[in-house]
């Protein structure tokens, strides 16, 4: 008999609590007593366990539900920095960061959200760190949603956000568990939910969605030329096609004359406005980036010919449209690609078709309105208590140095004056001590002490 | 009464999110009710003009000469040919405005002026006084404020049919260069159209204009120099500058010609000054940039050097009033780079490069005096603009107005200063000895 050679001391129950303390030592162990509750554990991959002997039996918990991996990300792609990926588990998540940000005050709290759904969810941040009244904001917030299912951080998102209609994104989702270190160590607060390869950060402001993964791991004066590019990208993918009918229809005498004839040359033999010339390259453009998504891979390729051959260069020839408004429409692509985040990528593409409007209906004067009702919305807006534009309006240090352009990573000593963190230096004035003259430095001490002598 | 004013403020902040939205939606759909495109004009559907001649007409007024830009001929791959880049239309009208609404009348395109380069008026009418179209230009919206003002020695009709731009395809682009020839040149002054309207109503200065003309040579057989000015400067030969608009000799290119200034006093043209003239006017105002100058070789007679001449500074202008008389001090620094030395003696070092300075100093001296002398003897109009340095000694703008600068002008004297210097000798660095020479080969 297995049990004959135990010292058993006390009745039944006491061999059933022995043989679970001591022999087994699974921790997702569950006592059964019908056969029913067995069978039914067994059926959803777990494993029965008889005893001779017992009146109960024993079901581990040893399945594997199928999942993901950890992958490159695959929407945040950088060149340089880590190539690891968020996957749709939660434990496997919260470790990717754990592993990154092996700091004893980082904090990950369980909740559960959905009445039915009961979506496990992980709320992370560094205990003294991160402000309290955030933390406990977002506590707030999450405990408080009352819907039956919730299935990906892309929904969750919407229950929690404080301006539903504003065209931005109040948070930042992110598939890159390096950028939530990041912005953990800042004292913003993460979201982590199980069956989601995403992450939500708050607070955001307007800079963070033209930031980059890869900022942080380049030189500054590479990072900078990447973000100046990118509010390059930002302002023609909202203002260009506006612009260009504004100029074309209003204000002639901006253009250097030779442009102008060949602009007129072009649309000479065009029978449309060009309102009308840009709204259907622009809708077209549209249909291009919505079937690429949609589109089954096999067939991929084939889109792109009909991309450039169909509306590049047959519309043309057609005389449905003019060549420069073809490379208008392009460069505003190309603008909306750059954009480094993907909701962002959107709140443009839609403003710019109120910007056609405005232009083509009263040229500057409608971009100048539009700009404005633009900024008006935006600086109103808050992202969990944050101003929306803030490092910039409301005017906080460093806004202009730290947030729109990024300064040497030695340099970068505070951390977001609008995030009220609990400490608010990053690092000292001076980092980098090997550049100090002084005695537990010796090399460099004799050597600038002689210079100076 | 006063509590009532805060609460209604208070009430309109609370204006809740429906009515707000709202409210935005009423004032983006009366956006269109507003502007409603009501004054958008397709590009292809103007015509633009590009030059604006005017003459005296025969049956009225005025005789409007319109250059149109066609659509670029080069766009479709230069399939352009022989034609011209512009189609000319000419209209006698009362004014310039309604010498527009008659030519929209025939011309498919509606007229724009907004990228109009140039506007020629005719000699014949310079003289009588332009006020009355200066003042349309002026209120005019389309007109642009930098755009030259050219004066043409015969008709201003001409002048624009002579203008057939070889080497661009676009005659806005001649427009927009040529007359920014003034930058390496100096053989035309520096023209704006506000510029020369400020001037014409200034108590300090009087404007000048660009002379130009259609070419009078055909063919190289009809060359003649008899109008050229090279026996007023002492010279056996004329020099490069010595020409007024359409009397160089020459062949190619535009038959329309730039060269020399045309002077004012108000509006009224009063004279013109040759390219050598314009070019010491530039020198005076401080507008000159720089060009190549023939100086007289001081050490060889019959030879030249040749000098690309640069103002190293602006000129330094100082009014003094001797005997109630003002006398006017100039100071001009320029330097020179040697490109060409005919005779082939060694500038470069020593002696002969102060002798060169010196020889130099008097020339443009000399030349500068004898401009000077002319716009006080031939026209008694101050375009160098000294009144403006001339008013710092009077203490009110309405004494300086009862001085009348413009009559005292003609008694001013001169007191001049140029400071010369040679600074860069080309590629060649030393003129050596043959022994010198041969030396350097022995050496390879």
């Amino acid at each position: 008999m297995l049990l004959s050679n135990l010292d058993i001391k006390g009745d039944r129950d006491d061999i059933l609590k022995y043989i679970r303390s001591h022999i087994l030592p699974h921790n997702q162990l569950k006592e059964v007593r019908t056969h029913q509750e067995l069978i039914d554990e067994v059926y959803f991959g777990g494993c029965g366990l008889y005893i001779d002997g017992l009146d109960a039996a024993f079901a581990a918990d040893v399945k594997d539900l199928p999942g993901r991996s950890v992958e490159r990300p695959n929407n945040e792609l950088v060149i340089r920095g880590p190539q690891e990926g968020f996957t749709e588990n939660l434990r496997a998540n919260t470790g990717l960061i754990r592993k990154r940000l092996m700091d004893q005050n980082l904090i990950a709290e369980n909740i559960i959200i959905g009445n039915r759904s009961k979506t496990p969810c992980s709320i992370m941040y560094i205990k003294d760190i991160a402000n309290e009244t955030l933390v406990n904001e977002v506590k707030r917030r999450l405990k408080n949603i009352d819907v039956d299912y919730i299935m990906d951080t892309g929904e969750l998102e919407q229950f929690i956000e404080d301006n539903p209609a504003l065209p931005a994104p109040q948070m930042l989702a992110t598939e890159r568990p390096d950028r939530v270190c990041t912005m953990l160590a800042e004292g913003r607060v993460a979201i982590i939910m199980h069956g989601s390869p995403f992450a939500l950060v708050v607070p955001i402001t307007s800079n963070d969605i033209m930031y980059s993964a890869e900022d942080q791991f380049l030189r500054f004066p590479y990072s900078n030329l990447l973000r100046f590019i990118r509010i390059l990208a930002i302002l023609m993918s909202l203002l260009l096609p506006g612009i260009y009918l504004a100029i074309t229809n209003y204000h002639h005498e901006m253009i250097p004359t030779d442009l102008l004839l060949a602009i007129m040359s072009a649309r000479e033999k065009v029978p449309f406005p060009s309102v009308v010339e840009v709204f259907l390259m622009e809708i077209s453009f549209e249909l291009i980036r919505e079937a690429g998504i949609r589109i089954p891979g096999p067939i991929g390729p084939t889109l792109g010919i009909i991309g450039a051959l169909i509306l590049g260069q047959a519309a043309v020839e057609a005389n449905i449209v003019s060549p420069i408004l073809i490379i208008v429409v392009a460069v505003t692509g190309l603008g909306s690609f750059a954009i480094p985040n993907f909701s962002a990528g959107f709140a443009f593409r839609i403003l710019r078709f109120a910007f056609i409007m405005l232009a083509a209906l009263s040229g500057f004067l409608g971009i100048t309105v539009g700009l404005i009702l633009i900024g008006l919305w935006m600086v109103s807006a808050k992202s969990f208590g944050v101003p929306y534009f803030a490092p910039i309006a409301p005017r906080t240090s460093g806004g202009f140095t730290d947030a729109i352009f990024k300064s040497p990573a030695w340099k970068q000593e505070k951390r977001p004056d609008y995030i009220n963190a609990k400490q608010q230096k990053m690092q000292p004035r001076i980092s980098r001590k090997w550049a100090l003259a002084n005695e537990n430095n010796q090399a460099g001490g004799d050597n600038t002490g002689d210079q100076n002598g | 009464m006063k509590t009532t004013k805060p609460a209604v403020i208070t009430r309109v902040i609370k204006m809740d999110r429906g009515k707000r939205l709202i409210a935005i939606i009423m004032l983006v759909a009366i956006c269109p009710l507003l502007a409603s495109c009501y004054d958008a004009r397709e590009v292809d559907d103007l015509g633009f003009v590009i030059a604006m001649g005017l003459d005296r007409g025969k049956t009225n007024t005025l005789r409007m000469t319109l250059q149109i830009a066609k659509p670029m001929a080069g766009a479709d791959g230069g399939s352009g040919g022989d034609d011209l880049p512009y189609e000319q239309f000419s209209v006698e009208a009362p004014a310039v405005f309604s010498g527009l609404n008659m030519i929209n009348t025939f011309a498919s395109k509606q007229i724009s002026l907004t990228h109009l380069k140039v506007v020629v008026f005719s000699s014949e009418l310079a003289r009588e006084g332009l006020k009355p179209y200066l003042n349309a230009m002026l209120r005019g919206k389309e007109f642009r404020p930098n755009m030259p003002i050219v004066v043409a020695r015969h008709t201003a009709e001409e002048y624009l049919q002579s203008v057939d731009p070889k080497l661009v395809t676009n005659a806005a682009k001649y427009y927009e260069l040529v007359f920014q020839s003034y930058k390496y040149t100096g053989l035309i002054p520096k023209v704006e159209f506000h510029d020369f309207y400020l001037a014409s109503k200034s108590p300090c200065r009087n404007p000048v204009a660009i002379l130009g003309d259609a070419g009078r040579f055909l063919s190289a057989e009809e060359f003649d120099i008899k109008n050229s000015t090279y026996m007023d400067h002492h010279r056996s030969t004329p020099f490069e500058g010595d020409f007024f608009a359409g009397d160089i000799p020459a062949l190619g290119g535009a038959r329309a010609e730039n060269v020399g200034l045309a002077v004012f006093e108000g509006d009224k043209m009063v004279g013109e000054l040759d390219g050598t003239n314009t070019t010491m006017y530039l020198l005076c105002t401080g507008d000159y940039i720089h060009s190549y100058w023939t100086f007289p070789d001081p050490l060889a007679e019959g030879r030249y050097v040749l000098m690309d001449v640069k103002q190293s500074r602006k000129p330094k202008h100082r009014v003094e009033f001797v005997d109630g008389k003002p006398r006017i001090d100039i100071m001009l620094n320029l330097e020179g780079d040697l490109v060409a030395v005919q005779s082939d003696i060694d500038y470069e070092t020593g002696d002969n490069s102060l002798v060169l300075e010196s020889a130099a100093e008097d020339y443009i001296k000399d030349h500068v005096q004898k401009f000077l002398d002319k716009t006080i003897n031939e026209f008694q109009s101050d375009i160098c603009g000294f009144g403006a340095y001339a008013r710092a000694h009077f203490m009110t703008w309405a004494e300086w107005e009862a001085y009348n600068w413009h009559t005292k002008y003609k008694d001013a004297t001169f007191n001049l200063t140029v400071n010369f210097k040679v600074r860069r000798p080309g590629l060649i660095l030393r003129s050596g000895t043959s022994e010198a020479m041969e030396s350097r080969r022995d050496d390879q």
